[in-house]
């Protein structure tokens, strides 16, 4: 761990940032919801009174009318005698004189100020201060009836909805800061992983993966495409490392035979004729190195993509002719047969030079080998056209590539076993650049048998013809 | 006898083309530097010049020849350079080069190239017949006969024999044919332009005196009456 600076700060984690983010966001929705219920319970609660308040009045006044006050006195007895809501209700019959009637509210002249709506007020129940809500009605002997309602009821309803809110609240809270640390240690914990491997294959442990890429989430997605990414660059590196060795000892070889002739040729009292063979034979061979350069260039031109920028529409079947033509009296030389079957529906975007190029070394490759099986090497060049794709097939009659080779042919400098009698002249680079040209139109090659013989099958994605 | 202008700035490479072109019997100025070569190309008057494709400093090869050409200056260039990219090649000749060779090149393939840029640059109105000896082409027919006696051949033998005969008492490389008759800018491993030519030969020169094509040793071929490249 100790290779990988860790994340300092909660506030530089994304996962922390993300779950608290997420967190007061769903807090403050709880909040709105809570007023919403906070809301309902105590205005609803309060109409409910005030309803229950101008009913209750109404019904004293129809009392009055009936039988004056002093059966409103006595209705008034029996209302808070009854024992429902005795606690909380409020019943005042004041006198024109301002002296109580009847009720349970010390009587006052400042009631007679209420008009004849309802309205909170003070007021002192049995020595003790309270809040109530009151509605005033002038009867028409000249008294007041005051109803009311003490809120003390109320006012517990509404502190023990304000209390759960506040500890709800306080609970989510405490919930969302927990959960944005448990989320952010399992991201860290998952993201560590990486980074570990990553600091790892810095530090050129290049075979480290990341472990846990068998679970089936996001990480594990990710995981997975790092791991085959990295697969795929120690493939690159391996192959680039047995380039670099084969380039050397390629280069190398004929190098040193050059030197070696030129110092032998050097030496003091070497006869003139000496000196010029060895001028001689280090021309030849620096020429060939130089070929195998400008191989190795094509090779590597091809595989960077660089020549993707120019490709054309191109019909396989101008190439092939282009080729067979060049090679046609090569083969007659060689009394060898080159047929040619074309198709024009085969059409790729690609480039003629280098599909030319490659299209000439399946062909030269064939004239080589093909004779080898005995009798007379006989070449056939198809084109032709299947469904999405673009074919050139060659197809030899020599003794073809055991099947156990086939996935070593194209590695670059890669020869097949060599037949000492008989040589096959050649660098082995002839299908690596096959190949890295096909690659490079979204291609590829694919060998099979004629038996006897050798079947090459450049598959390109076809154009609409 | 030609002016020749060489702009390269390695010394090694310059003396060899310089000394190769004064062997011929041509004039050959150098020069190594880029804003030299510059100002030389655009205030003389040369019949050729041999440019580098990347010189030190800030003027290359490329501005030199878009520079040249922009003033109107019709003189043939050769791009030489170590970039064988086959789009550096089409970059150099957007620019206005007449033809691209890269390095390692053999002094005899440059001279070749030289000497088919200079007739190209002379040459006349355009030629429907062409007649070396006894050979007559006609390029409108497409049709060939040696001493009255038709020659049948096949398209692409007929272009190698156009160009041999555009090119007439004048080394051609290998990859010259290549390049002008299969328009194809790579090397094939095996010697095909060889077993082409053979197969012309056998066509157009048995039974037929002189021989009209030519092998240059280390170099390529000639199609010539005398078996002599003239002389400039």
């Amino acid at each position: 761990m100790s290779a990988v600076p860790s994340l300092r700060g909660p506030w530089r984690s994304v996962a922390f940032r993300i779950a608290l983010n997420y967190g007061l966001l769903t807090l403050f929705f709880m909040a709105v919801l809570l007023s919403i219920v906070y809301f309902q319970t105590v205005v609803g609660q309060r109409h409910h009174i005030d309803r229950q308040l101008t009913l209750a009045s109404q019904r004293l006044a129809a009392r009055f009318a009936q039988g004056g006050a002093e059966a409103l006195a006595e209705q008034i007895g029996i209302n808070l005698a009854d024992g429902v809501d005795s606690d909380s209700e409020v019943y005042l019959l004041q006198g024109p004189d301002d002296r109580r009637m009847a009720g349970n509210l010390p009587a006052a002249a400042h009631w007679r100020d209420l008009d004849d709506s309802i309205s909170s007020q003070a007021a002192t129940r049995g020595g003790q201060p309270a809040r109530l809500r009151v509605l005033a009605r002038a009867l028409e002997d000249g008294s007041l009836l005051v109803v009311g309602r003490d809120l003390r009821d109320q006012r517990q309803v509404e502190l023990a909805v304000g209390r759960a809110t506040l500890a709800a609240g306080l609970v989510a809270l405490l919930l969302v800061i927990v959960g944005a640390y448990l989320f952010r240690l399992d991201i860290e914990t998952r993201v560590a992983a990486i980074r570990r491997t990553a600091a790892r294959i810095e530090a050129g442990e290049l075979h480290q993966r990341i472990p846990g890429a068998d679970q089936s989430d996001e990480f594990a997605g990710l995981s997975q495409d790092i791991n085959r990414m990295l697969d795929r660059i120690e493939d690159l590196m391996a192959g680039v490392r047995h380039v670099s060795n084969t380039i050397a000892h390629n280069l190398r070889t004929p190098l040193s035979r050059v030197l070696l002739r030129l110092r032998q040729a050097q030496r003091p009292g070497a006869p003139l004729e000496e000196m010029r063979e060895a001028a001689q034979t280090a021309v030849r061979e620096i020429e060939d190195l130089t070929v195998v350069f400008d191989k190795l260039l094509q090779i590597a031109e091809a595989e960077s993509g660089a020549r993707r920028h120019g490709f054309a529409p191109l019909a396989l079947d101008d190439i092939a002719t282009g080729v067979v033509e060049l090679y046609d009296a090569l083969a007659e030389a060689q009394g060898a047969t080159l047929a040619l079957a074309t198709d024009d529906a085969a059409v790729v975007r690609g480039d003629r030079d280098l599909l030319a190029s490659a299209v000439a070394n399946l062909v030269d490759n064939a004239l080589k080998y093909g004779g080898r099986a005995g009798g007379p090497a006989a070449v056939q060049v198809q084109v032709e056209r299947r469904n999405d794709t673009a074919r050139i097939v060659v197809r030899d009659n020599g003794p073809g590539i055991p099947a156990a080779e086939r996935p070593r042919v194209g590695t670059r400098f890669h020869r097949l076993p060599h037949d000492p009698v008989r040589p096959v002249p050649g660098y082995g680079l002839g299908l690596a650049s096959v190949m890295a040209i096909v690659h490079l139109h979204g291609g590829r090659v694919q060998l099979s048998d004629a038996g006897p013989g050798l079947v090459v099958a450049v598959e390109l994605p076809a154009l609409e013809a | 006898m030609w002016r020749c202008l060489i702009v390269e700035d390695d010394a090694e490479n310059a003396r060899y083309v310089a000394e190769g072109l004064r062997e011929h019997g041509h004039v050959a100025v150098v020069c190594r530097d880029g804003m030299e070569g510059l100002q030389r190309a655009v205030s003389e008057a040369w019949d050729l010049v041999v440019l580098d494709r990347m010189l030190p400093n800030e003027v290359d090869g490329l501005a030199i020849l878009s520079t040249l050409r922009n003033l109107g200056k019709k003189t043939p260039v050769l791009v030489l350079s170590a970039l064988s990219a086959l789009d550096e090649r089409v970059r150099g000749l957007n620019a206005g080069g007449d033809d691209y060779l890269t390095k390692p090149f053999a002094f005899s393939e440059l001279m070749a190239r030289l000497e088919a840029l200079m007739r190209r640059a002379r040459s006349g109105p355009e030629v429907r017949e062409l007649q070396v000896a006894d050979l007559r082409v006609n390029l409108v027919s497409r049709s060939v006969e040696r001493a009255g006696t038709a020659i049948a051949l096949q398209p692409r033998e007929f272009r190698l024999l156009a160009y041999l005969m555009t090119h007439a008492r004048q080394v051609v490389t290998r990859t010259m044919l290549l390049e002008s008759v299969w328009d194809y800018h790579f090397d094939p491993q095996t010697n095909v332009i060889d077993v082409q030519i053979s197969r012309l030969r056998q066509k157009v020169d048995t039974g037929f005196s002189p021989a009209l094509i030519h092998t240059v040793r280390g170099v390529g071929y000639l199609l010539s009456d005398t078996g002599e490249a003239a002389v400039e």
